[in-house]
């Protein structure tokens, strides 16, 4: 189980990367409870200067830009 | 009903008249231009100016620059605010982020040049460079006890070094040659260099149409829609739908609509800098020279971009969509209402209030800039409107530099991220700057005297920078003798 979270106040690209990465997860197979982070001060608590940002286990993995399907999945199974 | 019906059509006619005339040329490099910055420019290149042992003269110059180049939408904006002020060169640089974003950044800029004049687009630039410097520098030295307790983490945030590639340099450059070919209103552009003849016998009817649906009163500064502009709106209609779906999933890849689309965007732009002239019986087309510079820009846009990584190549068009996502839709409701608005406004109004410049009239026109909120670039089409209304240049620029800097939802994130105290220190300084800098344009509109107001600018930054480094010292030898 893992847990995935989306940080950004909630513009175009968080949802776009929320929806990349719910596809990503579902077409790996892979279980994940998916957290929306919109706070500003819990999003400043990972060194970011861009949103939206991806957070796998409480690792940030990318962060200003939408990454494809296939990164998502590799970043998952690791 | 017949009243509001006229308003209806005073929206509808501002619309078309605007999507004809002025978008194009500038508004799709624009987005392009941003798309690329957002996309192709790594953070990093700027930010490893920001650390925390950057000295002044490098910090501040470097917040401009990353105000002008990587904050072109909040989602870069408010992380690097923070990130600046918290892990990075403290409270001064990051205000001067901040304030000169929504001013410094290509799309402002390409905007106001080509909306309300060259020379507006340069003073907006100008006076926001060096009162964001100022305004940051101030709130530094009001606050610099806050920022002396600044906690020593460490700043591994803004340690990564990178470098712009070639290719996006290239990319990023030809694109800005296209905007400037494309607005830029000089000779050897705006001459004639050949012209050919179409037998298109409606040509001169459809153009009468079309002024008989758009009617126009040249003396408001209203303009009707060319026939050259409804083909250029049918274009722009045509982008749309292919960009839809070319551009929506462009991460995973390009497809044939992506192709159509930027083939499309690229015949936009020149058909755009063609001039057709109809008259009875047919159709002139005449190739400027506009024609030419856009189309060996377009070339070397082309040339640059088949070398960057495929990966790049997509987040750029990502980007791009995705501002004219953000901002097109709001951008066209904006303008619609304000054609109602024009029609509702009296002249008589705006000139009694702010036809002259004074104190009063630029403190009136940044009240308004505080407490309208307009979205993104809106604020552009506002102030054209009221220029034509007869507002003089001067409260003109004071509410241009208030708006976009002061709205509730801006002034919120700041409070949130520094604190009420700094906040409303900051909300203060930008009223006061406005004014001031508004009633400096109209003073140097009305008499011309820049030498002698670029002068006492300078002088005014000077002055702070060395109260800054006598202040950093003393603390620094406060840090020594403790």
């Amino acid at each position: 189980m893992l847990t995935v979270k989306i940080l950004g106040p909630g513009c175009a690209n968080c949802r776009k990367l929320e929806a990349v990465a719910r596809d990503a997860a579902a077409s790996a197979g892979v279980e994940a409870e998916f957290v929306k982070v919109s706070d500003m001060k819990a999003i400043m608590a990972y060194d970011l200067m861009s949103t939206p940002g991806l957070v796998i286990n409480d690792t940030l993995v990318s962060s200003g830009r939408i990454p494809t399907q296939a990164e998502i999945r590799q970043w998952m199974a690791e | 009903m017949n009243s509001v019906l006229q308003l209806l059509n005073g929206g509808a006619g501002n619309l078309a008249a605007y999507l004809a005339a002025h978008v194009l040329l500038c508004l799709v490099p624009a987005f392009f231009i941003a798309g690329a910055m957002a996309s192709l420019i790594p953070k990093a290149s700027i930010t490893r100016w920001l650390g925390r042992t950057a000295p002044l003269h490098v910090s501040y110059p470097a917040a401009a620059a990353a105000g002008s180049l990587l904050a072109v939408c909040s989602c870069t904006i408010v992380p690097l605010f923070a990130g600046i002020y918290r892990k990075g060169s403290g409270l001064g640089p990051a205000i001067t982020f901040l304030f000169f974003a929504p001013a410094g950044n290509i799309m402002a800029l390409a905007y106001t040049g080509s909306l309300l004049g060259a020379e507006f687009a340069f003073a907006r630039f100008i006076l926001c460079l060096l009162f964001g410097i100022g305004i940051g520098m101030l709130m530094s030295l009001l606050f610099w006890s806050d920022d002396a307790r600044h906690d020593a983490q460490t700043d591994t945030l803004f340690a990564d070094e990178a470098r712009i590639a070639p290719a996006a340099v290239g990319v990023l450059l030809s694109l800005v040659a296209v905007l400037i070919a494309g607005t830029l209103k000089l000779w050897p552009l705006t001459v004639t260099i050949g012209a050919i003849d179409l037998p298109l016998s409606w040509a001169q009817s459809w153009q009468d149409t079309l002024f008989r649906w758009v009617p126009f009163d040249e003396t408001k500064g209203e303009e009707g829609v060319s026939l050259q502009g409804s083909l250029l709106i049918a274009f722009l209609v045509a982008i749309g739908v292919t960009a839809y779906k070319g551009m929506e999933n462009i991460v995973e890849g390009s497809n044939r609509w992506t192709w159509t689309a930027l083939t499309l965007a690229a015949l936009t732009l020149l058909v755009a800098a063609m001039r057709f002239t109809p008259y009875p019986g047919g159709l002139e087309i005449g190739f400027t020279g506009r024609v030419f510079a856009v189309g060996f820009a377009l070339w070397a846009v082309w040339h640059y971009a088949r070398r960057l990584a495929a990966e790049d190549c997509r987040s750029w068009l990502w980007e791009a969509w995705r501002f004219v996502k953000q901002i097109f839709p709001l951008l066209v409701i904006g303008v619609f209402v304000v054609g109602i608005a024009r029609e509702l406004i009296q002249p008589q109004w705006v000139q009694a209030l702010a036809g002259r410049n004074d104190l009063l009239a630029n403190g009136v026109a940044v009240f308004f800039g505080v407490f309208m909120y307009f979205p993104t670039l809106v604020e552009v089409p506002v102030a054209r409107m009221f220029l034509d209304l007869g507002m003089h240049p001067g409260p003109l620029l004071a509410y241009l530099m208030s708006d976009p800097e002061l709205s509730l939802q801006s002034i919120l994130m700041v409070a949130a991220v520094i604190g009420r105290r700094k906040a409303l220190a900051y909300v203060g300084l930008v009223a006061v700057f406005s004014v001031v800098a508004g009633y400096l344009y109209g003073f140097w509109v009305d008499r011309a005297g820049i030498g002698n107001l670029g002068l006492g600018l300078l002088v005014f930054v000077a002055v702070l920078a060395f109260a800054m480094r006598w202040l950093n010292q003393r603390r620094r030898n406060g840090i020594q003798a403790a």
